[in-house]
Order: structure tokens, then C-alpha cells, then sequence
């Protein structure tokens, strides 16, 4: 502060400070009412950083249109944007700062379940709206509030997912093999009850544990019911080794399994006449609707990649959407838990169906509507859960060949 | 009802799982015994020798041979690296300090590692043969090459153990430090020749895994707990006695598979080392220690 000039405008820069705070108070009361604020808590770092800052940047921009458009419910939205490096611990400490420091009043983008369940009782206590991509069954039953969106298929729906693959498939005895964890377990279970419920049988079960240097004993566990099927909730590297082992027991059964698991690194790592055949159970975007279109765009635009290669940044655009139209059914003014009840009646599967912000909120003049979606339909059901499609493909000559498409 | 096929299926399962083993276990017993302590590296040596082989087939389109020659150097030349950074400079330390020490290369050797190759799986390309079927009785070529090069590295590393001059001072440096370093044995040669031959034992190890199953930069680390019960079990640097516990334990792992099911035959083989130690805390071939 020796220098003259720079004291001139600090002077300046006081006086305008002054004259503002007098005028400003009634404005900026305005103002802070006229503001619905978000944050967007994405994985940037860490195991989910191959998906992570293309969904950041997808409610970026995404926030950006609907303010272009006007706001929505006569409020701008403003998104604070964070890290949750893949890991519940950071996630809660970043989910703190979005909850208590900038005060959101809804988190969108959660992605690793692990994530999603430790902030979800932050949210909750906070009456925050929470928007994730996770998978895993617990995060129904914990939405105890109401507060929680998931734009994920649960492992239940890939369950029947798998069921529909067999039956097209014409198996009938089947057997399944599980990945010690939640994901794993739960989605081969939610095969056996959906296989259950149609009036067939599951002829063998094994959970089987990550790391092994051989899975042969399992296998040869499985194959000793002699099923004309394996279901598989299952991860790549055992999903290798199990099949090579397989191979080479010559034994013959079919597979079905995740995309996950069943993906272009299997073919890579075994080889085409392994994996011939191979049946891989898949979610799906809304191919074909206007949404999924406009997304592509701007993914493209955003990160010079294909919408199609980021499921999950397609979903975080729905939420926004979502998020928009019902607070533009909640109306001018409305608090968290209004804006929170009228997410169902803007993509709960009922009303006229929408394709965009601007579509929906004309239609809400009439009614209800259904937004549908980038990722999928939506249509949450009760518990809060969307209801993505699947694609069930299958190995052929080392490329996975779309054979149909089944909603669940 | 479990058929006899379907045990001896079982078996040879346990067997090869165990042979697999057997090379970690000799590996960490042999150091145990010679430089005397649990070298908790051992494991990542055997994930940098496997590293070393998909590299050597990826970058310069190796044979699986020269391949596998380049992971045995590797695994030689950091097992040697190590000794005389750190392990040597410990030697005087208490054995405590080199057991720590040895975490800590442990977990520098997968960071290092895992920065350069990443997370994804590698794995070594072999050819896929079907199984030879006799009467149900399921024989991989793969298993068969994996414990036939097993028990040839075993059988090498007993013959340099009971047959060459280095390997009888080996013995003696194992046997009584103070007597042999009386009687002129240079602790200098024996302590190489011991490291070479831990290197080796894991970098045929990690090859053979690495054939096996699929290579992730915590294949060894994942190995280390096996590997030590097998020491453990055979009695604490007795080399015979480390192969045969990994044989055993593998075995009583994969025939308990038809009882309790793959979740829980990892706990059978430990109920089982801690019913042997309950009755013979020295393991089943360890000579009793004298009080001191």
C-alpha cells in the first residue's frame, strides 16, 4: 500500500463497497430467495474418476441451460461443485462443507454406492434432496425420508434382467455364481428370486472369494449339477480366470453376466473362442428419445466424447432436468420437501410425457407430466428407484452383438 | 453323495493351488532361517517378476520363455537391490526392524508398481489346451506345466541346498551362525547366494501365477498370508517342512470345498495350522528352540 494509484482505488473500491452495502440489503435478501442451490459431488479422483468429471461437467452445463431458459419455479439454480474421490470418507467431509458452509438443498451425482450410503444420512438430517447412480439394494431400504433418487438400475432389476436372458435363451437349468460382496450376492440373488417367480429352479449356488490364484473347485462345484447355464454376479479379473478355466476343463455350459464383467477387456484378455457366446446383461440409455440426443451434444460438446460412452453423465442430466421441473410444479417459493414431493409427479411414469425442461414446463400448466429421460424413462417407483432398460447382447466372433432389449 | 472322482478332482486342485504356494513358502522360509526374519516383500517380489514377464511378451513381443528368463532376472535383481539397500544395512539391527523394513519395500515396490502399470489386469499369454479327461478325472496341461515347474524349481533349489559347497554353509549359517562364522564360512557369499535363490523361488512364483490366474499389482501381497501359514506349519525355517505344509494345506483348502463350500475353505486350512500348532507349537518338522 505504498504506492499511490493503488491506494486511490482501494479508496475507490471501499467507497463502492460502502454505497453498495447500503443500497444492497432488500436486494440481495431477493436475490438469496430467487436462488436454488445444488451441489454437484462427483468422483473427479479415484476409482470412479473414468466417469466422475464428465458428470460434473454435465450438471455444469446442464444448470446452465435451465438458467438460460429462465430458472425454474422463478429461481435460478447455482451448483457448487466437489470431489468425492471415490471414498465415503471424503465424500461425507465434502458432502459437510456443500450441507453446512454453502447450504445446498439437493446433491447430485453420487456415484460408488459406498458413497451414496454415507452421505444419504447427512442429507437426510439435512432434508436435502440426494440424486445418485449406485446400484446396491441397501440404498432402498435406507431412503427412510424419501429424499433419495436413484437413476441406477438396482441389482434386483438386473436380477430379472438376467431372468429374461435365460429364458430367451432356453436354458432351464440354471446355476449362479457370486462375487463375495453386496453387489455380487444381491445380484445373482435377485436372478434366483425373479427365476423362482416364473416357475424355475436354480440347480446350483456358490459364492465364491475375490483373490484366489484358481477358481476350479467352485467351478467344478457348479458343474457338477450339470446346469446348461451360469449366471454370474461376477467382477472382470475372476470373470477371466473363471472362464479360462473353464475352457479348458471342456466342459459345456453357457454363460450370461454383467457388462461389467463380460466387456471388450474379457475378449482381450481370453481371446474370441473363449468368450463365444458369451450373454451379457446390460443397462441402457433411452435409445432413440430427444433427450438422449440433446445430451449427446453436449457431452460431446463438454468433453469431445460420445454421450454413449458415459451412461452415468446421461443420468446426472436427467437429474437436473428432474430437479428443474419439479421445482417448477413446487412453484415460486417453495421449500425443499415441496420441491422433494413433486419429483413423482414430474417422472413418476404418470402425466403427459416430455422430452425437455421447456416442454415440461409448458405441459405442467395442464397436469402432470413424465419426463423422459437421457438414461432412461424414469418412472420412479415408490421406493424412489428409476427404471432403467437393458440390453441383453451376446459374444460373437470377440464383439458383443446387441440381440434385444427388455424393460424390467 | 461326493463321488471319487469328484475328490480326486478336488485334489489335484489342492495340489497344484499348493505347489503354487510351496515357492513363496520356501522363499520366506529360507530367509527366515539364514537371515532371520519374516520378509514381508516376499509376495511383491512375485508380483514384480510376473509384471516383468507380460512386459517383456507386450513390449518386445518375447517367447514365453524369454519371458519367463526375464522375470527370473527381475526377480533376482530386486531381491538382490533390496538386500544390499536395505536389508543388509539392518542386518546388525534387531530382526523386528528388518521384518518392518521389509513392509515398507513392500509397499514402495506395488506403488512404484502400480504408477507405471495401473490398475487394470495383465495377463500372460499362454495357449489354451483342453483338459486330458481320464474316466472324469479332469488334468489341465496348464496345472500339469504349473507343478511340474514347481517341483522342478523345488527339487533345484534342495539339490543347491544338499549338494553344492555354498549350499552346505547355507545350512550352516541357518544351523549356527556364531559356530559357522568360527569356522570360516563368509557371511557375505552366503547372504547373495540366499537372496539370488529367494528371488528366483518368487519370480518362478509370480510366472507361474501369472500363467495361472490373472496379474494385479496385489497378487503377492494377497499370497504373503498363505505363504506364511505354510512356514509356520512346516516349522519356521525348514525348507521340506514349508513345501509339504503348502501341499497340505492346499489339499485340506480344496477337500473341504465339498463340505463347507468355497467361502469358507480359506478358514479350514487355518482351523487346520491351528489345531497342528495347538498340538505341536514348533510346526510339524521344527526343531525345538532351547531357552536361552
Amino acid at each position: 500500500m505504498t504506492r499511490i494509484d493503488e491506494t486511490r482505488r482501494s479508496v475507490c473500491l471501499a467507497g463502492a463497497a460502502l454505497l453498495g452495502s447500503a443500497l444492497a440489503p432488500a436486494a440481495a435478501r431477493a436475490a438469496q430467495q430467487d436462488v436454488f442451490r445444488i451441489g454437484a459431488l462427483n468422483s473427479i479422483t479415484g476409482s470412479g474418476a473414468s466417469y466422475g468429471p464428465g458428470m460434473q461437467k454435465t450438471i455444469l452445463r446442464a444448470v446452465s441451460e435451465i438458467n438460460a431458459a429462465g430458472g425454474a419455479g422463478g429461481r435460478r439454480l447455482q451448483v457448487y461443485a466437489e470431489d468425492d474421490q471415490t471414498k465415503p470418507e471424503a465424500a461425507v467431509l465434502a458432502a459437510k462443507k456443500l450441507l453446512d458452509v454453502n447450504r445446498v438443498q439437493a446433491i447430485l451425482g453420487t456415484f460408488s454406492s459406498g458413497v451414496t450410503l454415507a452421505v444419504m444420512p447427512l442429507t437426510n438430517a439435512a432434508g436435502a434432496i440426494l440424486m445418485n447412480t449406485s446400484g446396491a439394494p441397501a440404498i432402498t431400504t435406507q431412503n427412510v425420508a424419501g429424499l433419495s433418487w436413484r437413476f441406477e438400475a438396482t441389482n434386483d432389476r438386473y436380477g430379472r434382467a438376467f431372468a429374461q436372458a435365460v429364458a430367451q435363451g432356453g436354458f432351464q437349468r440354471p446355476a449362479i455364481m457370486a462375487f463375495n460382496n453386496a453387489s455380487g450376492i444381491s445380484n445373482t440373488q435377485g436372478f434366483k428370486t425373479a427365476w423362482e417367480a416364473r416357475g424355475g429352479k436354480v440347480v446350483a449356488s456358490v459364492v465364491y472369494e475375490p483373490n484366489r490364484p484358481s477358481y476350479r473347485s467352485e467351478l467344478q462345484q457348479i458343474l457338477d449339477a450339470k446346469p446348461d447355464v451360469v449366471v454370474m454376479g461376477s467382477y472382470l479379473p475372476d470373470t477371466t480366470l473363471i472362464l479360462r478355466e473353464w475352457y479348458q476343463s471342456g466342459q459345456d455350459v453357457k454363460w450370461v453376466m454383467p457388462g461389467w464383467a463380460g466387456n471388450a477387456d474379457l475378449v482381450k484378455a481370453l481371446g474370441a473362442e473363449v468368450c463365444e457366446g458369451v450373454r451379457v446383461v446390460q443397462t441402457i440409455a433411452n435409445e432413440g428419445s430427444p433427450a438422449l440426443a440433446h445430451f449427446d451434444e453436449i457431452y460431446k460438446a463438454e468433453t469431445g466424447k460420445d454421450g454413449s460412452t458415459s451412461i452415468y453423465a446421461a443420468m446426472c442430466y436427467d437429474m437436473v432436468v428432474t430437479l428443474a421441473l419439479a421445482m417448477e410444479a413446487a412453484g415460486p417459493g417453495a421449500t425443499t420437501a415441496q420441491v422433494n414431493a413433486c419429483i413423482p409427479k414430474v417422472a413418476g411414469g404418470q402425466g403427459k410425457p416430455v422430452d425437455s425442461f421447456e416442454a415440461g414446463r409448458e405441459a405442467l400448466k395442464q397436469g402432470p407430466v413424465s419426463y423422459q429421460g437421457a438414461s432412461s424413462r424414469l418412472n420412479f417407483d415408490a421406493s424412489g428407484d428409476a427404471s432403467p432398460d437393458f440390453s441383453i447382447s451376446m459374444i460373437r466372433g470377440g464383439e458383443i452383438v446387441r440381440q434385444g432389449r427388455v424393460s424390467v | 453323495m461326493i463321488s471319487a472322482i469328484s475328490l480326486a478332482n478336488y485334489a489335484v486342485n489342492g495340489l497344484v493351488e499348493g505347489l503354487l504356494i510351496a515357492l513363496p513358502a520356501l522363499s520366506l522360509t529360507l530367509v527366515m532361517g539364514i537371515a532371520g526374519f519374516a520378509n514381508a516383500a516376499t509376495g511383491d517380489y512375485m508380483t514384480v517378476s510376473a509384471y516383468a514377464a507380460v512386459t517383456m511378451q507386450k513390449a518386445l513381443a518375447a517367447s514365453l520363455l524369454l519371458a519367463a528368463a526375464g522375470a527370473l532376472a527381475a526377480g533376482v535383481a530386486l531381491a538382490l537391490l533390496c538386500h544390499w539397500l536395505v536389508f543388509r544395512p539392518l542386518a546388525r539391527r534387531p530382526a523386528v526392524t528388518s521384518l518392518v523394513a521389509s513392509i515398507g519395500v513392500a509397499l514402495l515396490v506395488r506403488s512404484v508398481l502400480t504408477f507405471f502399470a495401473g490398475h487394470d489386469q495383465q495377463s500372460i499369454q499362454t495357449p489354451l489346451m483342453r483338459a486330458w479327461n481320464f474316466g472324469g478325472l479332469r488334468l489341465l496341461p496348464t496345472d500339469l506345466a504349473v507343478a511340474g515347474v514347481a517341483v522342478g524349481a523345488l527339487l533345484a533349489v534342495f539339490a543347491l541346498l544338499h549338494g553344492t559347497p555354498i549350499g552346505r554353509q547355507m545350512r550352516a549359517v541357518a544351523d549356527n551362525p556364531d559356530l559357522a562364522r568360527a569356522s570360516g564360512i563368509r557371511a557375505r557369499r552366503v547372504m547373495l547366494a540366499l537372496w539370488a535363490m529367494a528371488g528366483a523361488l518368487c519370480a518362478t512364483g509370480g510366472v507361474l501365477y501369472g500363467v495361472k490366474a490373472v496379474i494385479m499389482p496385489d497378487l503377492g501381497w494377497e499370497l504373503l498370508i498363505a505363504a506364511f501359514a505354510a512356514m509356520v506349519l512346516g516349522g519356521i525355517g525348514n525348507p521340506g517342512g514349508a513345501v509339504l505344509a503348502s501341499v497340505l494345506l492346499g489339499l485340506a483348502q480344496e477337500l473341504s470345498v465339498p463340505l463347507v463350500g468355497p467361502s469358507y475353505k480359506i478358514a479350514v486350512a487355518f482351523a487346520a495350522l491351528l489345531l497342528v500348532l495347538l498340538a505341536r507349537p514348533r510346526g510339524l518338522f521344527g526343531t525345538a528352540l532351547a531357552a536361552r
